[in-house]
């Protein structure tokens, strides 16, 4: 027996006794003789959480460390492939993605409701006051920076909603009507185009009320800017040149105006734009389109490249339930859960699909579905310039499309043909897309 | 098996002398067939003494199921049937409030933590979302190029699969029973094994903000072999092995055909 001349001679003596396996009474006695640890109390819920990705350098993911390290170990991070989780303080219920800003509203009746980051060159962030000097504002902001908004009643209206298109931003609210701030050479704000206006540094937050009803939904396009009442109508302002303002002409529109064409008397539930098409969903199940259609994407009823006053599509796909719009590609959401992708660009079904006109089917096994789990539908669609995002009823996100400095968040640079899944730790409950970033609202598992 | 009718021996042409059918004492050569004396059974013995046979994927000692062998000639097979890559299911049964070195529950106890928080909805959130990343695993570790249109087609089908080395990989996962502190899930699964899978219970009981450990492995699955396939101990005599033998030949032609094709 090799030990050592110590323990051998305490086990010679009888001092010691040697270890066997632990029997069943030891086990039984050890296990009740143990104190219970407790790592989820009563009060134990759910929390709430942003995670960013994508292109850092604009400050449009809100993470100062990534464009500007404040230690010596870390190196400015140019493109974050993978979701990174952004601290925030409050519960946001809304985020939108403009092109290299990005707004975060969340829905308390504290004073500051809406966040900013990214981007500020023409104050769609509003006016942020630099500490260097008092008088002028920051053209880049690095972090989630609170947008003074002008209320009457700052501590009971709620903001329900913010949307963000390429140099302005529009803030809804439930009582107080809609905010507007950024560029306005088009018109898109909703206030009067002034010349040579310069926007860097304003202050000024136009202040939209006049509408048929209450606004429920603000859309922002490229350079236009789309409003959707209670009663169903649209509302459209702004740059029109590709009929994006559907009002039957091709000028910029100052103040906004209500749509026609064939969604007149339509009850509308849903508009949406991200570039210069747009796409409106009537409660019936049906899609109307205008604006730009160069890409075939209103080419399934006219031959016209610009559509300037809406048109019903009339697309055999069922009913539809939700509809997004991309730079040059379509997406639209069935009742029964089904995906169908129509335009130009990366479509999701494979790289031989590059261009199409009439709508096409992504297959459901491509989003989770299979023999065991048959209930796992798609949920949401979101549209990015040239990215696609669908959430499934189990809170997964897909996305596929043109990685543009990584903003799918797969964590690889290339460009994805078809639905991929992004690891995302928690339950994705909506996602916003932008030009090159994405921002997401996950609530963790337990 | 040596007890069984054995084949006829070989025969021999050989010109035998015998007498002429005249009278006389001319001897004639006839040609005769006679049997060879070398297939004799007294001078040969007998015709089996060692049978070879081969395992199929391991199983470990502590857990039980559907267990693959090959014997003699089949052997053969086995490399083949590993090279289809195809899924195994197992049941796997778990206990929740305890944490043990091992993952399961005759290991030495390292923690007890209280698990009433838990519902089987929290439960089935986990496994869908350990189902997704490892679907992502499947389509990393097969090794095809993302951007052709014949990975499009593949994925749709749901045939992307490893066919190489690649570490394990879990197909399929769902909750069969949830009574607290037990349950039970059904798990496809490729390249694993079974302490793997108890790791993966540890594993979920973490993500739970409990803790988890396995009480049972069974392989329901293995490949085309079922568990209605399979022979218990007190069976293995040689008309059931014969029997199950001739069962499963086809199936396992038909899979090796549209596999390995």
């Amino acid at each position: 027996v090799a030990m050592a001349g110590l323990a051998r001679r305490l086990l010679c003596r009888g001092f010691c006794v040697p270890a066997r396996p632990p029997s069943t009474r030891q086990l039984r006695e050890a296990d009740e003789a143990a104190p219970v640890f407790q790592y989820a109390g009563k009060a134990a819920r759910r929390k709430d959480r942003v995670f960013v990705w994508g292109f850092s350098y604009s400050g449009a993911l809100g993470i100062p460390s990534f464009v500007k390290p404040d230690a010596g170990w870390k190196k400015p991070r140019r493109i974050q492939p993978t979701p990174y989780r952004l601290e925030t303080e409050d519960k946001i219920s809304s985020a939108a993605c403009g092109y290299g800003f990005t707004l975060l509203a969340s829905n308390t009746r504290d004073i500051t409701k809406v966040w900013g980051m990214g981007l500020n060159k023409d104050s769609q962030l509003g006016f942020q006051r630099s500490r260097r000097d008092q008088t002028k504002g920051y053209e880049y902001v690095l972090e989630p920076s609170p947008i003074p908004l002008p209320l009457e009643k700052p501590q009971q209206t709620r903001v329900l909603q913010v949307s963000c298109g390429r140099a302005h931003s529009l803030v809804l609210t439930d009582s107080e009507g809609v905010f507007t701030m950024g560029n306005n050479s088009y018109g898109q704000c909703g206030r009067k185009v002034v010349e040579d206006e310069i926007y860097s540094g304003s202050h000024l937050i136009h202040q939209l009320k006049e509408f048929d009803s209450r606004v429920v939904q603000v859309v922002c396009g490229q350079d236009h800017s789309l409003f959707r009442t209670k009663k169903g109508s649209v509302y459209a302002c702004g740059w029109g040149a590709d009929g994006q303002t559907g009002l039957g002409h091709y000028n910029i529109t100052s103040v906004p105006t209500k749509l026609n064409g064939d969604i007149a008397g339509v009850n509308i539930i849903q508009v949406s734009s991200y570039g210069d098409c747009c796409l409106a969903v009537s409660d019936e199940g049906d899609v109307f389109g205008w604006g730009n259609s160069e890409y075939l994407q209103l080419a399934s009823v006219t031959e016209t490249t610009q559509v300037n006053v809406p048109r019903h599509l009339p697309f055999k796909i069922g009913k539809v339930k939700e509809a997004a719009c991309g730079g040059t590609g379509n997406i639209v959401l069935t009742e029964e859960g089904n995906v169908f992708v129509w335009g130009y660009g990366i479509l999701g079904k494979g790289p031989n699909l590059t261009e199409t006109a009439e709508p096409e089917m992504i297959p459901p096994s491509l989003f989770g579905w299979s023999d065991f789990s048959p209930d796992t539908r798609v949920a949401h669609v979101r549209c990015g310039l040239s990215q696609f995002a669908a959430l499934t009823n189990r809170g997964e996100l897909f996305v596929w499309g043109k990685n543009l400095r990584g903003c799918l968040g797969t964590g690889r640079m290339e460009d994805q043909y078809f639905p991929w899944r992004v690891t995302v730790p928690g339950e994705v409950v909506d996602v916003a897309c932008g030009v090159d970033h994405m921002v997401s609202m996950v609530r963790s598992f337990t | 098996l040596n007890a069984a009718p054995e084949r006829a021996p070989r025969q021999q042409i050989r010109f035998l002398p015998s007498p002429a059918p005249g009278g006389g004492g001319a001897v004639e050569l006839v040609a005769a067939s006679v049997p060879v004396l070398a297939d004799h059974p007294l001078v040969r013995g007998p015709r089996f003494r060692k049978l070879k046979i081969g395992a199929g994927h391991r199983l470990d000692v502590k857990a039980s199921g559907v267990f693959v062998l090959g014997i003699g000639h089949g052997n053969k097979l086995l490399t083949d049937l590993y090279n289809c890559h195809l899924t195994k299911v197992y049941t796997v049964g778990g206990l929740f409030g305890k944490a043990t070195d091992d993952f399961s529950d005759t290991g030495n106890l390292i923690e007890k933590t209280t698990f009433d928080h838990i519902t089987r909805e929290k439960l089935e959130r986990i496994l869908a979302v350990i189902q997704g990343t490892n679907q992502k695993a499947l389509l990393m570790y097969s090794n095809i190029d993302m951007k052709t249109q014949e990975a499009y087609e593949l994925a749709v089908k749901g045939l992307i699969r490893p066919m190489g080395k690649s570490p394990p990989i879990i197909t399929a996962i769902r909750c069969l029973q949830f009574a607290l502190p037990e349950f039970q899930l059904e798990i496809h699964c490729l390249h694993e094994t079974q302490q793997y899978l108890r790791k993966v219970v540890h594993e979920i009981g973490l993500e739970l903000k409990s803790s988890a450990v396995c009480t049972q492995v069974r392989r329901t699955r293995d490949g085309v072999f079922t568990v209605d396939d399979a022979l218990p101990r007190t069976q293995w005599n040689l008309q059931n092995v014969q029997e199950a033998i001739r069962n499963c030949q086809l199936k396992v032609e038909t899979e090796l055909e549209k596999t390995l094709a």
